[in-house]
């Protein structure tokens, strides 16, 4: 084989291993979106001096702050920074899912009962007196807007309750899937 | 490079006029010189390497600009056949003789595949992992440079690395967070370094790791870090001075790593004086640089001019250090600027004179 062939060759398997890096990620996510666990959870305004940033708006949950004493094993004053975190979740009466147990590094011991999902997030700073929570980023803080429809939802999550349907992979991975204002549904993530 | 061969062509024909040399021993030389030099960067590939960074970021600010009027899947597409054609299509170039050409699309390529993450993460609505998806681009980028040993996509694969440690190093709000393993990535690419005989990557990877060493003091403020970096390159400027062909086969720096080593010792000790600021002991820190630099330019300021106004440059910085820290409360302003103005006259005087005896030396050499 000729070198030039041979370079041609490289490049192309290059060019097919990215291309498959990104392919992978595309369908890991679809497959979050078809088969993960819904949940439904209650957007939250962030830092309203900064609530959009560039071409998407900074979301909070009403899981973001995760109480310290829903941690069972290990010591949830203990420095949370940049840890992984599983947060057990349950759907409440009004349909809106809460926090009801904590861990690092692995999901909580004895498995989530019926109707219970583990989702998986990155610890980032201890809150109040003594550590009174734990604040968590599940990956799922940022929503893309196109240009100029950012400021008026901004406006609205202040005035009224927005809700925020997300699939939670078996592996705890979590993925925003639809998001309403109030019982209106204003996007739907399609699969690809 | 074309510079240097026009040069040698005319120095040759004034040697051949005045005898010096004979004909054929000339056009020996000057075929020497164009084997040798003339595969190194010319201005027309460097244009044509500007010339597609330019056609790239036109296509690029189009797709930005007319992105909602594509499909999600097309803009997948878009990236898929950008990614394709960019490395295929360079090594065509490549292959056909455009080296440079050929690069400049290797590098659209790279582009292509950052965008792909970035559009990934929109897509799905990924929030968090900056820092994690330029080390995906990171990897990819160096896995591209070792299959196509390309030279300049070693440059931005080093690039990148250095990107994800200031990203993750600088990470708001959160202290403690230098990540040690960016050794073993430099480790790592530092061998792909080798492998597409990239010197450039090497002395940003050095300029790296003194900004790593820089980093990590600050997070830490424990003087660890910084003096390692002082010591390890007080270390590295010895070998390159006393041992210059085993530092040059150990890095292959073409005889640069002295010049690391001038710096690395001196952003190493500024750190340890900062600390020092208000102790006795500043001033014996103070002695140690002062020394060091003077030491390094009576060893190693004859054979390297960069060196040596490294070394002048240092001092001067040095001294405006210990001016700061001492004598700053004992002299009003004009005093200062006097004093100010007297010292550095006097430096010129003495950086002259080095300056004069390393050219006089140099033409003994060259009888």
């Amino acid at each position: 084989m000729t070198a030039s062939r041979k370079l041609i060759l490289a490049a192309l398997a290059i060019a097919l291993v990215q291309i498959g890096i990104l392919s992978w990620m595309i369908v890991g996510r679809a497959m979050i979106l078809r088969s993960g666990q819904e949940v439904v959870l209650e957007v939250q305004p962030v830092d309203p001096r900064d609530l959009l940033r560039g071409d998407y708006v900074r979301l909070g949950y009403n899981i973001s702050s995760v109480p310290a004493e829903l941690f069972a094993k290990d010591d949830p004053a203990a420095d949370p920074d940049e840890r992984t975190v599983f947060v057990r979740l349950r759907a409440g009466a009004d349909g809106i899912w809460q926090a009801v147990a904590a861990a690092y590094g692995a999901p909580p011991a004895s498995g989530p009962g019926a109707g219970e999902v583990d989702m998986r997030g990155t610890a980032d700073y201890g809150r109040g007196a003594g550590v009174a929570s734990i604040g968590v980023d599940y990956g799922i803080e940022r929503f893309y807007l196109p240009e100029g429809q950012g400021r008026p939802i901004e406006d609205a999550m202040r005035e009224r309750k927005f809700r925020m349907k997300v699939a939670v992979a078996g592996d705890g991975t979590a993925q925003i899937k639809a998001f309403y204002d109030g019982d209106a549904l204003i996007y739907s993530e399609p699969l690809y | 490079m074309a510079g240097y061969l026009s040069t040698l062509k005319n120095d040759v024909a004034r040697w051949q006029a005045a005898g010096l040399i004979d004909a054929r021993t000339g056009d020996a030389m000057l075929r020497d010189a164009e084997a040798h030099h003339g595969r190194g960067v010319s201005f027309g590939s460097v244009l044509s390497v500007l010339a597609a960074a330019l056609v790239g970021a036109a296509l690029l600010l189009f797709v930005a600009a007319n992105w909602e009027a594509f499909p999600r899947v097309a803009r997948v597409a878009l990236i898929f056949i950008g990614i394709l054609v960019g490395y295929v299509g360079g090594a065509g170039l490549k292959a056909r003789g455009h080296a440079g050409l050929g690069e400049a699309l290797w590098l659209l390529a790279a582009v292509a595949f950052g965008a792909g993450t970035a559009l990934v993460a929109q897509m799905y609505q990924l929030s968090g992992d900056e820092a994690q998806a330029i080390l995906v681009w990171c990897a990819g980028t160096a896995l591209a440079a070792i299959a196509l040993r390309s030279h300049p996509l070693t440059v931005g694969a080093v690039l990148l690395a250095g990107a994800w440690l200031l990203m993750t190093a600088t990470a708001s709000g959160r202290g403690d967070h230098v990540p040690l393993s960016w050794l073993a990535l430099a480790v790592v690419l530092w061998a792909v370094s080798l492998w597409t005989a990239s010197a450039a990557s090497r002395h940003l990877l050095l300029l790296s790791a003194m900004l790593f060493a820089g980093l990590l003091y600050v997070d830490h403020e424990s003087l660890r870090a910084p003096a390692i970096l002082a010591a390890v390159s007080a270390a590295a400027f010895a070998l390159g001075v006393w041992r210059p062909e085993a530092a040059d086969r150990l890095v292959r720096l073409d005889g640069g790593l002295p010049v690391h080593g001038l710096l690395g010792f001196i952003a190493g000790m500024s750190a340890i004086q900062f600390e020092y600021y208000d102790e006795p002991e500043f001033i014996y820190v103070a002695i140690v640089v002062f020394a060091g630099v003077v030491a390094a330019l009576v060893l190693a300021g004859r054979s390297s001019r960069m060196l040596r106004w490294l070394a002048y440059a240092a001092f001067v910085y040095e001294l405006g250090f210990v001016y700061v820290a001492l004598i700053g409360t004992m002299l009003d302003t004009a005093s200062f600027f006097l004093a100010a103005g007297l010292v550095l006259a006097l430096i010129a005087v003495v950086i002259t004179r080095i300056e004069r005896r390393m050219a006089a030396a140099a033409a003994e050499v060259r009888p």
